[in-house]
């Protein structure tokens, strides 16, 4: 089976160019290719081409002289959350099967079948769907996919919504699966796909084809396109932390958060219970554990808008109103465009000011707005931005007063590389300033460099408290503090 | 979050949805041509039986859907019977008029919504979506392309739900300068329903294409889940003609109102 296209041209409602302009390529029977490329470059439109999709599902104007399409493929999608149709487990799979025209009679025993395969082994399948973690519906995903018997794979970027442990789950699935099946794989956890596929397609942001070849010729002659680009590569972040010095020196300011006895509740329900802490200016916490944990529930609790008991002070003022808190705290949601009130850039940030009835509206907002590399955008209606620039503005929205603490939900999440760096470069320039830093993430690579201290939170409890910058220094067993 | 109700499956449930469906669809028919006030007031009792002891759903959340219900009773009740027309002046207040006959009309809509209103939540509270729209598909010939879009818009409510209260936390951090007036209903509507929507509109495309991934067409497909007619749905049947006949017999055999017919 050979999946090709050959002098391919695609081009998008609104574009004044083409989104590629005679490009050719062939994929062998068995082969793994990844499609690497800074985001919007068309990757993801490609796959979506040789898998069919393009134009027979999603209308997009395309030409090519010759296409060769498996007749079967199974596609995967990154959003969890949009790829079902059904509320239980057992019916999403009964639903591929059924457009297979299955007989009844077989249903029950294929999905079992199927799910097994992706290590999801329920003794009833009859499991909603919405009780799952993200990563058991990716694996779900791929187990309804791989019901459709198909000759290719096609893999858009499947744990880009995940944390860490869903996506090590379902790349440990998808590497369990049949070593001769083709795969076609947009990914940007580059680590986890490496040492997987033969075979790398790399494209500039134009969506032209600048490199194809296998994965160790790639990464040895195209590493500063990559890094020009943004992609995540390996040993990206071994670079940037030798280029910025990381992690950075760290002199403990004064003590400007208290925090005791808090609790945040959902309903009657405690979702959050912390004992008591302090915070210094200068500090980098980051707040870790799994996902449902309670992390955000936690900022949000210093935020007022859950119900709260017990105390939070931050230089010695208490916070009671979600306007007090607002005052101290500037908060950067996991959604950005959540966030969004008005209709351009340049109105967004200026609203939180307006609303204060400052003066020197225009002088500060120019001067936001070349701080968070907006200038050039600042008529767009937020919507309109990219997504790295999206994530800037909402920062900037944001932290409108001289907030003393910045609370972070997530900020990096599904960023590229050079969206990821600039944002740490803007969050470390605001710690060395005296800055009290609160950030949830799951990236073990932003807790080792930049962190100075991290909480743990497990099952609604803050549980551990460790000093990062004496972790470096080696002393693992004494850092951390009792709770 | 939990979004859906607990409840233990009963007779009800088993009932085929087509049928359920078309079956009270012809009782609210029915119930629009009855006019006699001794007759509606008995047959309430019919469909209530059914909700409270047979829907296998705790009695304290049937309670609580029954106060909108009953709500409605008083409302439409007390509207007719406070301004219609009719020769026997009880009470004049104003504009308020109360007659005999209007009072009685009243109470004769009051028990036609209450009746529409329980008939609704027998249906509500016994069916699941999914089997609806495999019935519609196997029994009424609807279009699966139709059915299946139903199921997948009936996925996304949930999601909503979660991205309402992420939306409302997000408005309440940020602050909102709150206009007044009619205003202040217009700058409501665009802060949670063009985010929300367009999110919606998003995820409803990448559903449809992934439907489309998974190779839903408009071949010719089997079912997972076959529903067909059976025994309990013989047994509504008797139960609701049973009912029904008896409301009308002891309605006309000991009558509470001498009026026998709203309309004169």
């Amino acid at each position: 089976m050979k999946v090709g296209v050959s002098n391919l041209r695609v081009k998008y409602a609104g574009a004044d160019t083409l989104l590629f302009n005679r490009l050719s390529l062939e994929i062998k029977e068995g082969e793994k290719v990844l499609f690497l490329g800074p985001s919007g470059c068309g990757k993801s439109t490609l796959l979506q081409i040789l898998s069919g999709l393009i134009p027979h599902a999603v209308p997009v104007p395309m030409k090519a002289d010759a296409k060769s399409i498996p007749t079967s493929s199974g596609v995967v999608f990154q959003d969890p959350d949009s790829q079902f149709c059904m509320p239980y487990v057992d019916e999403e799979m009964a639903f591929v099967l059924e457009n297979r025209a299955v007989p009844q009679p077989e249903m029950e025993g294929l999905i079992r079948h199927y799910l097994e395969k992706v290590g999801l082994t329920f003794k009833d399948p009859h499991i909603e769907i919405g009780s799952l973690s993200q990563g058991m519906k990716q694996r779900l995903a791929i187990a309804s996919m791989l019901a459709l018997e198909p000759d290719v794979i096609f893999l858009d970027e499947p744990t880009a919504l995940l944390d860490s442990a869903g996506t090590s789950d379902v790349w440990k699935t998808i590497k369990l699966m049949n070593a001769k099946q083709t795969m076609i794989i947009v990914e940007h956890k580059i680590d986890e796909v490496i040492d997987f596929v033969d075979r790398i397609v790399l494209f500039d942001s134009e969506g032209m084809m600048i490199a194809d070849a296998d994965p160790i010729s790639v990464f040895s002659f195209y590493k500063h396109k990559m890094k020009e680009y943004g992609i995540w590569y390996p040993g990206v972040w071994d670079e940037h932390a030798k280029e910025k010095k990381l992690p950075a020196p760290y002199v403990k300011g004064k003590e400007i958060l208290e925090i005791n006895q808090l609790k945040g509740y959902r309903g009657k329900i405690p979702k959050i219970e912390v004992q008591h802490k302090t915070a210094h200016e200068g500090e980098w916490i980051v707040l870790t554990g799994k996902n449902g944990a309670g992390k955000t529930s936690f900022l949000l609790s210093l935020m007022n808008v859950m119900k709260t008991s017990g105390k939070k002070r931050v230089m010695n003022k208490e916070l009671k109103t979600i306007k007090a808190s607002r005052e101290q705290l500037a908060f950067v949601f996991q959604n950005p465009e959540f966030q969004f009130v008005t209709n351009s850039v340049y109105d967004e940030l200026a609203y939180s000011l307006e609303m204060m009835e400052d003066i020197g509206v225009e002088q500060k907002v120019h001067q936001w707005l070349e701080n968070y590399d907006l200038k050039q955008v600042r008529t767009l209606h937020p919507y309109q931005l990219s997504t790295g620039q999206k994530r800037r503005l909402s920062v900037g929205t944001a932290m409108f007063g001289a907030q003393p603490i910045l609370l972070l939900d997530e900020p990096t999440f599904g960023q590229d590389a050079r969206n990821t760096f600039k944002l740490l470069a803007l969050f470390e320039q605001l710690r060395e300033n005296g800055m009290l830093i609160l950030m949830v993430t799951h990236d073990e690579m932003i807790v080792r460099n930049y962190g100075t201290r991290e909480w743990v939170i497990e099952e609604g409890k803050l549980t551990v408290d460790r000093d990062l910058r004496r972790r470096e220094e080696r002393q693992h067993h004494a850092v951390d503090f009792t709770v | 979050m939990q979004w859906t109700l607990q409840y233990k499956e009963t007779w009800l449930h088993r009932l085929n949805p087509s049928f359920k469906l078309v079956f009270i669809l012809a009782l609210f028919l029915l119930l629009l041509f009855v006019h006699n006030p001794n007759f509606i007031s008995n047959v309430t009792v019919v469909p209530f039986i059914l909700v409270m002891f047979a829907t296998g759903h705790r009695k304290k959340i049937l309670a609580i859907l029954m106060i909108p219900f009953l709500l409605l009773f008083f409302s439409s009740a007390s509207s007719m019977m406070f301004f219609g027309q009719g020769t026997t002046t009880w009470w004049k207040w104003g504009i308020v008029h109360m007659t005999e006959e209007s009072f009685f009309r009243g109470l004769h809509i009051g028990f036609r919504a209450l009746n529409f209103a329980l008939l609704g939540l027998l249906f509500a509270l016994t069916t699941r979506p999914v089997f609806l729209f495999y019935s519609l598909i196997q029994q009424l010939k609807v279009p699966p392309r139709f059915a299946y879009s139903f199921m997948a818009a009936v996925r996304i409510l949930p999601v909503m739900m979660e991205e309402f209260h992420q939306l409302r936390a997000a408005l309440l951090i940020r602050g909102i300068k709150k206009k007044k007036g009619f205003a202040r209903i217009m700058q409501s509507v665009s802060l949670y329903a063009v985010p929300l929507l367009s999110q919606s509109i998003r995820r409803a495309h990448r559903i449809a294409v992934a439907m489309e991934a998974k190779q839903f067409n408009n071949k010719e497909r089997t079912y997972y889940y076959k529903q067909t007619l059976s025994r309990v749905d013989v047994y509504f049947l008797i139960y609701i003609t049973i009912g029904f006949s008896l409301a009308y017999w002891v309605g006309t055999t000991f009558p509470y109102f001498d009026l026998t017919d709203v309309r004169n």
